[in-house]
């Protein structure tokens, strides 16, 4: 969106004005949505200490039966995946492909809100009922069975109106590679939360093929929702932040289709040795190590595009975000692969690594991105910028110190946990080295989840400040810079 | 318009090929396996394989109560992990079996509607518990109070299965020994409740490494005595 002197300022003008006609017409969904997800965030994170507490120490807060582990860590993550991560995913998604395709949303926006009061009234529901003892056990499925058509459909009314926008957008460019992530996820996530309600709470019964196809729908929403969300707004956001054009279309179109092609193989392997067929498991955790291609692609194309650019990161809060979100990309396709290859994945089976892959990736990867979209868009929709540089810079780094110790942590527990198990001297033991060795890890998730706890306070504290227009009311935009030299970045950056 | 139809049809046919070969097609596979019968002469045991169901109303409250967060019910082969020569985790009880507990198949999980594979291994695999499974009352006490039989485990105490209430006559039968530490109250008892002896139930019906037909490796491997 950068101006060049032969525009004339009449085109510039009329520019403006249609962005702000289509931000207006997203602006109560969007709003909403992002509102709603920083409470369920909070939530989450909240949740998240106290399951690593009681992991620990089972009997903090008393034996409350609604509080115990079993229960804890389901709601915990629900409130993560369902109550954050989509609901906030929709939001980015919704106003990216408005305004890539240049449309105005039209109609349907009170079924827009609608579908989002559902939404949050359901999750509300099914992670009581999950504390409530009506778990499913089911990983990432645990809320009850009458939850899924109600998010499916929600879900829906919001897919519909995006694919509409794209359908309807005049593109004489061509095809930008934002929107192509963002239509996949809109397109991938329905086929798959389908497919496998359907096949775990339909079906009469599929014993531990149910289990593999668990497996699958926790990596397929990762790699086929989360994942192109994030990269989507990583595409979107770093282009135009920094000015610079994506350095590679080659790259990036090699990327998209390497990871459509691979995406729906993985997530198996989770169960390997174990009673699913081998080729099933093999093929995961192939695709899963396979995976390291589109996501060093992208990585490789963001690389480039940033490069001599990484200056603009200290300045724009969105830049900052989305530009470490991008980085933890990388990390957890390694993380994803270590748990799959043979080598590893074998000591590393059924211990925190592979809850160091989901939070790498839905909180170090997806969420960050999100965040940093979310400081790009609440401005332009709420009209006022944000307040604070402290509170961005707060949430921006205790964010990355909290999750960088859950990653790091999770996975050496991981390593630890493996080679316990697989000591030869404990053959005759009770599980003891094996618990007490873990002790220290999890206190360290604790501390790490408080630390993101904290910095979740202050976004959700200065997102409501924004949403209720208390911000500032100043045309220069909020940027991290220490002297506040706005001259750091091109003006037209921040339109 | 053309360009977004092929865009369509190459999302659908990158993805709908695995969904096809992982999913749709062995779930229709799936609903063709049936239990299969013992042959005498060359498994040395009859019946139908696998012999017994699970408790199924007890693995509700397994279920609810999300006891896989922390349990696996997966017994791996050896080139994945020690699982098979861990002292009691197969039908062998003794100190150094012969041979390594059987990985599971797919049939042996057959008459469960969601296998509870598990998602972390906390705690001790509990494939084929049922073995090794202590006496009701020591269960009990370990539900109701883990830490009275570890002092160092991190397993919830599972106390909303259990009935305090005050003596009257003589103390209930299935009431728990409790040691000094944990006891609770003079002239008060703790009783399991249904769902308790339920959940038990299910515990001791974990027996996953039955011989599978028609292997003699796994016949071989099956102790003598029953």
């Amino acid at each position: 969106m950068q101006t060049t002197p032969s525009t004339s300022d009449t085109d510039l003008q009329a520019d403006n004005l249609r962005r702000a006609a289509i931000d207006k017409s997203v602006k109560v969904p969007v709003l909403f949505l992002f509102t709603n997800g920083a409470f369920w965030l909070m939530l989450s994170t909240i949740l998240g200490v106290l399951a690593a507490i009681k992991l620990v120490e089972p009997e903090f807060l008393g034996n409350c039966q609604y509080i115990s582990y079993g229960r804890l860590q389901p709601a915990h993550i629900n409130a993560l995946v369902y109550g954050w991560g989509v609901q906030a995913a929709l939001g980015v998604m919704l106003w990216i492909m408005a305004r890539r395709s240049g449309q105005e949303l039209k109609s349907g926006k009170s079924l827009l809100l609608v579908a989002a009061i559902f939404w949050n009234i359901t999750i509300t529901f099914g992670i009581l009922a999950v504390l409530m003892g009506k778990s499913t056990s089911i990983e990432w499925l645990e809320m009850p069975k009458f939850v899924w058509p109600i998010l499916l459909g929600c879900f829906l009314c919001y897919a519909w109106p995006i694919v509409r926008m794209f359908g309807r957008a005049f593109r004489p460019e061509g095809f930008m590679v934002s929107t192509w992530y963002i239509l996949g996820a809109c397109f991938w996530f329905p086929w798959i939360f389908i497919t496998a309600n359907v096949a775990l709470h339909c079906l009469p019964g599929l014993g531990a093929l149910g289990a593999g196809i668990d497996a699958w729908y926790i990596h397929g929403v990762i790699m086929l929702f989360f994942v192109p969300v994030g990269v989507g707004a990583a595409y979107y956001f770093i282009p135009k932040i920094t000015g610079q054009p994506i350095a590679s279309a080659q790259l990036a179109s090699a990327g998209f289709w390497t990871l459509a092609i691979l995406g729906g193989w993985t997530g198996m392997q989770k169960y390997m040795g174990g009673p699913l067929p081998a080729w099933m498991t093999s093929i995961g955790a192939a695709t899963g190590v396979l995976l390291l291609i589109p996501v060093g692609l992208v990585g490789l194309n963001h690389h480039l595009t940033t490069l001599g650019k990484h200056s603009a990161a200290a300045s724009s809060p969105t830049l900052r975000f989305v530009f470490f979100g991008a980085l933890f990309y990388p990390v957890s396709g390694v993380v994803l692969a270590l748990n799959s290859a043979f080598w590893t994945g074998a000591s590393l089976q059924f211990t925190q690594s592979w809850y160091a892959f989901q939070m790498v990736s839905v909180y170090g990867f997806f969420s960050m991105c999100v965040f940093g979209a979310i400081y790009y868009i609440v401005p332009r929709l709420s009209g006022c910028e944000w307040l604070s540089v402290r509170l961005i810079r707060n949430h921006f780094w205790f964010s990355v110190y909290g999750v960088g110790t859950i990653v790091i942590m999770s996975l050496v527990a991981g390593w630890q946990q493996g080679a316990d198990l697989n000591d030869p001297e404990h053959w005759d033991q009770t599980f003891m080295n094996h618990v007490v060795n873990s002790r220290a890890y999890v206190v360290s998730r604790a501390v790490a989840w408080a630390l993101i706890s904290f910095s979740n306070l202050m976004f959700l504290i200065h997102l409501l400040l924004m949403v209720l227009g208390l911000g500032r009311r100043s045309s220069a935009p909020t940027l991290l810079h220490h002297d506040h030299d706005e001259t750091a970045l091109p003006n037209g950056a921040h339109a | 318009m053309t360009n977004f139809r092929t865009f369509i049809l190459g999302l659908t046919a990158a993805f709908g090929l695995p969904w096809l070969c992982l999913i749709v097609l062995p779930a229709m596979q799936y609903q063709q396996i049936t239990p299969v019968a013992y042959d005498k002469d060359k498994d040395g045991v009859e019946g139908i394989y696998p012999p017994a169901p699970i408790n199924a109303q007890g693995q509700l409250v397994y279920v609810r109560e999300g006891c896989n967060q922390c349990h696996t019910q997966m017994i791996r082969p050896q080139q994945l992990g020690l699982d098979g020569w861990y002292k009691g985790w197969g039908q062998d009880q003794e100190g150094r079996p012969t041979a390594p507990v059987r990985p599971n198949v797919l049939r042996d999980y057959l008459s469960e509607k969601y296998a509870l594979l598990g998602v972390q291994r906390v705690g001790p695999d509990l494939a084929n518990y049922g073995w090794r499974a202590p006496d009701e009352a020591s269960l009990y006490q370990h539900l109701y109070s883990p830490r009275s039989v570890h002092d160092w485990s991190t397993m919830p105490a599972y106390t909303q299965l259990f009935k305090v209430q005050k003596i009257q006559g003589p103390v209930s039968t299935d009431a728990l020994k409790l040691p000094k530490k944990f006891a609770v109250a003079a002239g008060y008892e703790v009783v399991p409740t249904l769902e308790a002896k339920q959940l038990v139930q299910y515990l001791q019906s974990l027996k996953k490494d039955y011989p599978i037909p028609g292997q003699s490796a796994a016949v071989a491997a099956a102790p003598a005595k029953k």
